[in-house]
């Protein structure tokens, strides 16, 4: 097997990536881009402590990769939502600059 | 019997949730008096079955029935009844008066339309709530029912409440007695703190009395007595008496002469079992209804409103209970004889009875001929028969000429005071002081008589006789005041009776015989120079208000005008406190104004300044830039598990 530590290191390279684009990032859908790839350093965790479980007890346990199988359910939905406003905001704005994407202040 | 007598304020008191709640046409006759009438007959006899049970022996202090109301700690405070025979005589003067100007209130308040109705509501609270202080058994409740006959008073002191006279007589009268009921419960407050009880019960036995240190019962009795002086109008605090005419003359009948004012006598006559282990208490006592006595009495000389006369004559009469009291502590310690308190308490009854008929005389004439000022009535007599003999029973009994009523009592109360003078030679000094008092009281009694009644009219208008339902409680008054001093001789006599109810501080003392009492009274050379007086004082007025043409310019000048500007002018001392409230109160209140626009305004606004501030210079973090928010909530929780992981398991 692979060690755990790689996999963490892997799923922590994932998440940190993914945080940086959130955070730097001006456009919009590349920020929710980045989003998908931040949950899915954690649906790499969620499987891979689940595979270790079942080995290291040796019960066949696969209620993580179910839980990975949820999340990726809901990162569809979330997506069409953020998708969704995405484009209205940019009927409204022309843009999908989020620097400039501001009014909620105050 | 007497386990019913917590029922006698409870049929006041349904009287006056009736007259207040039920619907307008309900009333009937005159907005509800009938209501009043029937709850106020109902407290008359069971009252007088109370008393009953009492003359034959009965009384209801030990192991009085409680109902409790509330607990705090170990302490719960409860309601009770206790009934001995100071307590039958206070439900014999209020229910009685109390019954009678209910009834006469049907006629005079006829012309008052819509105001009746508050006006019956108030007076059957106020005498429900009467009730509940004489048969209270422990000072809290007593204090509770003291504080709502105050608030009563108030209320019918300014039944006129859009004349803002009246507004202000009743403010004053509540303001001023406050300032003794505050005195009062500081007085409680001692006596709790070293007794831990407040029943008269546990308060009244010979451990209590051991448990209070001497000083700190001097202070208590006299605070108590403090108490006694805001509500009996004593000097220094009487003033508020006077102003509280401005109310309708039945609500000075019965509560600024026959009853309220009589708590602070009751008050003082129900601590006995307290005062005589502070005799200086005592000694105060005296001296305050002494100085009350003739000062009260002065100003009623020069009185020109017939009720003024009244009140003032009330404070005098007062001032004699109240002194009639202090002596008769004395001679309860040194001569263990109940004389005094027999007697005060025996002047409280006669009074409340000839002074209520007074009051509700006045208020006949007044009610006949619309105003209050003696200078422009005259010559009365003839055109209210019954009105003028009742009050002619009233101004003869407090004159005390015998055999009315008054005569007896007061005889008695100097009698007092004179053996106590045995004792402090003070008392004859103030003896002097209640002779004087009764000369003058002779004097202005049958001032007022004769300026209202007799000789020719002053002025224009058109009395008439009052109708039946006036003149009928006069007459029972009438007759109450003439026979109401031979209580003094009937069955045990007064004396006999009142002395059981302080038997236990008594230490065997002999009981006299009734014949001993009558041959006391008329071989005293003291009951003829008391008499003698009384009778000067009525020939002069009769001289001095009589006589056609008389010269009474004599009276305004020189010295002679000095002193009645003075006495016109209540001796100043109503200026006194009305120039202190200007002066002192107001500019205290000025400095208080500034403090509070200043340093408190200032503290609060501060407050909000830098409240607002601060929130100003931190809004601006929300910019409104998503990313800024996503990467401190980064660095917040980067922070956050550095100092979970690596800071915190270093200090545990």
């Amino acid at each position: 097997m692979i060690p755990i530590e790689y996999w963490l290191i892997f799923s922590s390279l994932l998440f940190v990536i993914g945080a940086y684009g959130v955070v730097s990032r001006k456009n919009a859908i590349v920020v929710l881009m980045c989003i998908e790839i931040m949950l899915n350093a954690a649906n790499i965790n969620l499987v891979m402590f689940s595979s270790y479980h079942s080995v290291l007890h040796t019960v066949p346990d696969a209620t993580g990769q179910v839980f990975a199988l949820f999340s990726i359910a809901i990162a569809a939905a979330e997506v069409a939502v953020g998708l969704a406003i995405i484009l209205s905001v940019y009927r409204r704005y022309q843009t999908i600059d989020v620097d400039k994407i501001n009014i909620l202040r105050w | 019997m007497l386990e019913y007598a917590w029922l006698i304020p409870v049929f006041p008191f349904v009287a006056f949730l009736l007259i207040a709640l039920l619907p307008k046409r309900t009333l009937w006759w005159e907005s509800g008096a009938v209501y009043a009438i029937a709850g106020t007959l109902c407290s008359l006899v069971l009252s007088m079955l109370v008393v009953w049970s009492v003359l034959n022996g009965e009384t209801l202090t030990t192991d009085t029935p409680k109902f409790k109301w509330l607990e705090v700690g170990d302490f719960s405070l409860e309601f009770g009844v206790w009934i001995d025979q100071l307590t039958a005589l206070m439900l014999v003067v209020v229910s009685i008066v109390g019954t009678l100007v209910v009834v006469y209130s049907g006629g005079y308040m006829r012309e008052e339309g819509e105001g009746r109705r508050r006006y019956y509501a108030e007076i059957t609270l106020f005498i429900s709530v009467m009730f509940g202080l004489v048969i209270s058994d422990n000072y809290l409740q007593m204090f509770i029912f003291w504080e709502l006959v105050g608030l009563c008073s108030y209320l019918l002191i300014g039944f006129w409440y859009e004349k803002p006279s009246a507004a202000s007589a009743a403010k004053r009268a509540f303001i001023v007695t406050r300032v003794g009921d505050i005195m009062f419960m500081a007085g409680i407050i001692i006596l709790f703190k070293y007794v831990g009880s407040l029943d008269f019960e546990t308060l009244f036995s010979e451990s209590a009395a051991v448990a209070v240190p001497t000083d700190m019962m001097i202070l208590a009795t006299a605070l108590i007595f403090g108490g006694a002086i805001g509500k009996s109008a004593q000097f220094p605090l009487h003033e508020w008496l006077p102003d509280a005419m401005e109310g309708p003359t039945t609500v000075s009948a019965l509560i600024h002469a026959a009853t309220m004012v009589k708590a602070g006598v009751y008050l003082v006559a129900r601590s006995y079992p307290l005062l005589i282990h502070a005799p200086e208490s005592l000694l105060f006592v005296a001296v305050i209804g002494g100085v009350t006595a003739i000062l009260a009495a002065t100003v009623a000389l020069a009185a020109n409103d017939i009720k003024r006369v009244l009140a003032y004559s009330t404070i005098s009469q007062l001032g004699y209970m109240i002194l009639g009291l202090g002596a008769g502590g004395y001679l309860v310690i040194y001569a263990n004889s109940p004389g005094g308190y027999a007697a005060a308490t025996f002047h409280l009854m006669n009074h409340a009875f000839f002074k209520a008929l007074l009051f509700l005389c006045a208020g006949s004439v007044i009610h006949a001929i619309g105003t209050n000022d003696m200078r422009l009535m005259g010559g009365l007599g003839k055109k209210m028969k019954i009105t003028s003999l009742t009050m002619l029973i009233g101004a003869l009994a407090i004159s005390g000429i015998p055999p009315f009523s008054g005569f007896w009592s007061k005889d008695e109360v100097l009698a007092a005071v004179w053996h106590a003078g045995e004792f402090d030679s003070v008392f004859f000094l103030l003896w002097l002081m209640g002779i004087v008092t009764a000369f003058m009281t002779a004097f202005y009694m049958f001032r007022m008589w004769f300026m209202t009644f007799a000789g020719e009219p002053r002025s224009e208008y058109h009395a008439h006789e009052s109708p039946r339902i006036m003149t009928v409680p006069l007459m029972i008054l009438a007759g109450l005041a003439m026979t109401s001093g031979f209580v003094l001789f009937i069955g045990d006599g007064f004396k006999g009776f009142m002395e059981s109810s302080i038997e236990g501080l008594l230490h065997g003392a002999e009981h006299e015989s009734l014949v001993d009492i009558a041959a006391e009274i008329f071989t005293d050379p003291l009951t003829y120079v008391s008499l003698t007086l009384a009778v000067v004082g009525i020939m002069l007025a009769r001289k001095i208000y009589l006589t056609p043409g008389f010269d009474r310019s004599m009276f305004s000048r020189g010295f002679n005008g000095k002193l009645q500007r003075a006495l016109e002018n209540r001796w100043y001392i109503s200026k006194f406190y009305d120039d202190f409230a200007v002066k002192v109160v107001y500019g205290l209140s000025l400095i208080a104004d500034k403090f509070d626009r200043y340093v408190i305004d200032g503290l609060v606004n501060g407050f909000a300044f830098l409240g607002g501030n601060t929130g100003n210079f931190i809004r601006r973090l929300q910019d409104g830039n998503v990313q800024r928010y996503a990467s401190l909530i980064l660095v917040g929780i980067c922070l956050l598990l550095i100092l979970v992981l690596y800071i915190l398991p270093w200090g545990g």
